[in-house]
């Protein structure tokens, strides 16, 4: 047996101090961890209720694959399950209209791709819901991460459209089916017109009146397509024909068009284009809509001895928008269409309204000049539809100058 | 021995379009074999006599131009008669649906009438104006 000697009195109380000190340090991280889970338990709960407060979009996440893991009470209320029967039991896929998953290449693969490759997706999808019933849903997609930063799944927030697209449709169907009432009475008016024009008998008198008629109903014409061609912005259906096209040659058909009545009216125009041309990638019936939508305002807008300049230049786009008359590092090639008149000009004040639909500037009204006021916003989603720009410069009373930039 | 007369069949539900559509085809030397208001009357009237040339409207009851069309190029008896379509849509989706179809020409309402009779006369070789 052996007997342990005493240990030193200074030793046995350094020993205590250290176990005491020992003591305090894990009491300490004891408080710490605590807090912390506190704090964590909090933060979840915030953002579980956050996610429970949503009951107009549903919140769907999944594990990579597919499998729900989240199911908010928007999930619930849309698609007609609660969250016990859907979390670990059932596949996103599911609530998807399987043709639709299979025409878009099939399974949680299809749904996902973008969002993948691109880090978000946004696009409609149709739901089934429980009761069979087909929703549209605007799904947004983006892929969830653990962490530690490990991809751990996929979230799918939607918003139901169904009423939205419904109503969207009618519209369309609406405006389908005016554009078609409208066309057959301005069919029978305009063929029925010609037949009398070519009659070489009528008398100079009528036939002015029947000229006038006939302008008119080419007025109404055109508003009716301004209308269809406007309703098709909206509704994301103006596809693009695209081509080369010569600019130089848009600008002077677009003054052709004109020539007739400029000179009516005692409005000079000068056409200043490019000897060898100048070509974009465009569609050439949208943008020769265009030109001569910027070229007929400015003759309408110009009082008698005035002057409608129409210059096309080649120019460059640098990075931060600004536009060069030569090339430079990152800059990228563009086409700059300049309609300037010496015309009633637009009030400053006005000019951040000119390109929404119906606005017409005081000036216009002020001057009786004819228009609904659709031709700059049909210009500019031209403009758009081909990644170019629409921008206005106007002094009341001097004159202004519409500037068309397309990438070439 | 003087050529017959090219014959037309014409078919828009709005009489106003149908005769003036008559009086183009006139304008081109052409006589208008059968005058119908719907798609239905059209194959029918097609299928029994078939005419040199189908002057036919997209939008009208019974069948579309569109339908009437394909049936008339499905069909042995009618597969070979030239088809120009009428319509109030003028897109380009519009015109490439009716050729689609198996038209041969295509006329966005409203036409010109000097445009209908060129149409008509190079779809009916010229018929005998």
């Amino acid at each position: 047996m052996t007997l342990l000697e005493p240990a030193p009195a200074g030793e046995l109380a350094r020993l205590r101090a250290e176990n005491s000190g020992l003591r305090a340090q894990m009491q300490h991280r004891d408080d710490e961890l605590q807090v912390a889970t506190r704090m964590l338990q909090a933060r979840a709960q915030t953002m579980t209720s956050v996610i429970d407060a949503v009951t107009e979009q549903s919140i769907i996440g999944t594990d990579v694959d597919g499998v729900i893991r989240v199911w908010n009470p928007g999930a619930e209320r849309m698609l007609g399950l609660p969250r016990a029967d859907v979390v670990r039991r059932r596949s996103i896929t599911e609530f998807h209209l399987p043709k639709e998953l299979d025409d878009a290449g099939g399974g949680l693969a299809a749904l996902v791709r973008t969002a993948q490759e691109q880090g978000s997706d946004v696009r409609d999808w149709t739901y089934v819901a429980a009761d069979g019933a087909e929703l549209t849903v605007s799904v947004a997609v983006t892929p969830r991460t653990d962490d530690r930063g490990v991809h751990a799944g996929w979230n799918f927030v939607g918003t139901d459209m169904t009423e939205a697209r419904a109503t969207e449709r009618m519209k369309d169907q609406f405006v389908s089916l005016i554009s078609h009432e409208l066309r057959t009475p301005l069919t029978s008016i305009l063929g029925y017109l010609e037949l009398v024009l070519d009659d070489p008998d009528l008398g100079e008198e009528s036939r002015a009146h029947l000229g006038t008629v006939e302008r008119n109903a080419q007025r109404l014409l055109r508003l009716v397509g301004d209308l269809l061609f406007t309703a098709q912005v909206d509704a994301g259906r103006f596809s693009l024909q695209p081509a080369d096209v010569d600019l130089a040659d848009v600008v002077r058909a677009a003054e052709e068009t004109v020539r007739v009545t400029a000179a009516a009216t005692g409005v000079e125009v000068l056409v200043d284009v490019p000897d060898g041309g100048l070509v974009v990638h465009g569609d050439a019936v949208r943008l020769g809509q265009a030109c001569d939508n910027l070229v007929s305002n400015a003759v309408k807008f110009t009082p008698a001895g005035g002057r409608v300049t129409l210059a096309l230049r080649s120019a460059w786009r640098t990075a931060d928008g600004a536009v060069v008359d030569a090339p430079q590092d990152d800059a990228v090639p563009v086409a700059r269409l300049a309609v300037s008149d010496t015309g009633i000009g637009i009030p400053a004040g006005e000019q951040g309204q000119l390109f929404a639909r119906f606005f017409r500037a005081s000036t216009a009204r002020r001057h009786a000049v004819p228009g609904v006021g659709l031709g700059l916003a049909i210009t500019r989603a031209i403009a758009a539809a081909h990644d170019g720009t629409l921008e206005v410069a106007s002094v009341e009373g001097r004159g202004t100058t519409f500037t068309l930039t397309l990438p070439r | 021995m003087p050529t017959a007369a090219p014959r037309v069949l014409v078919a828009d539900d709005e009489d106003d379009i149908r005769a003036l559509v008559g009086l183009a085809v006139r304008r081109a030397g052409c006589t208008v074999a059968t005058e119908v208001p719907d798609g239905t009357q059209a194959l029918a009237a097609a299928r029994t006599d078939p005419p040199d040339l189908a002057v036919l409207d997209v939008s009208m009851p019974g069948a579309t131009g569109l339908e009437v069309c394909a049936a008339l190029r499905a069909d042995p008896v009618t597969a070979g008669v030239p088809v120009l379509l009428l319509s109030a849509g003028a897109s380009a989706d519009d015109v490439a649906r009716g050729l689609a179809a198996g038209a041969d020409a295509y006329l966005a309402k409203p036409f010109s009438v000097a445009g209908l009779v060129a149409q008509v006369r190079e779809l009916t070789s010229g018929g005998t104006a």
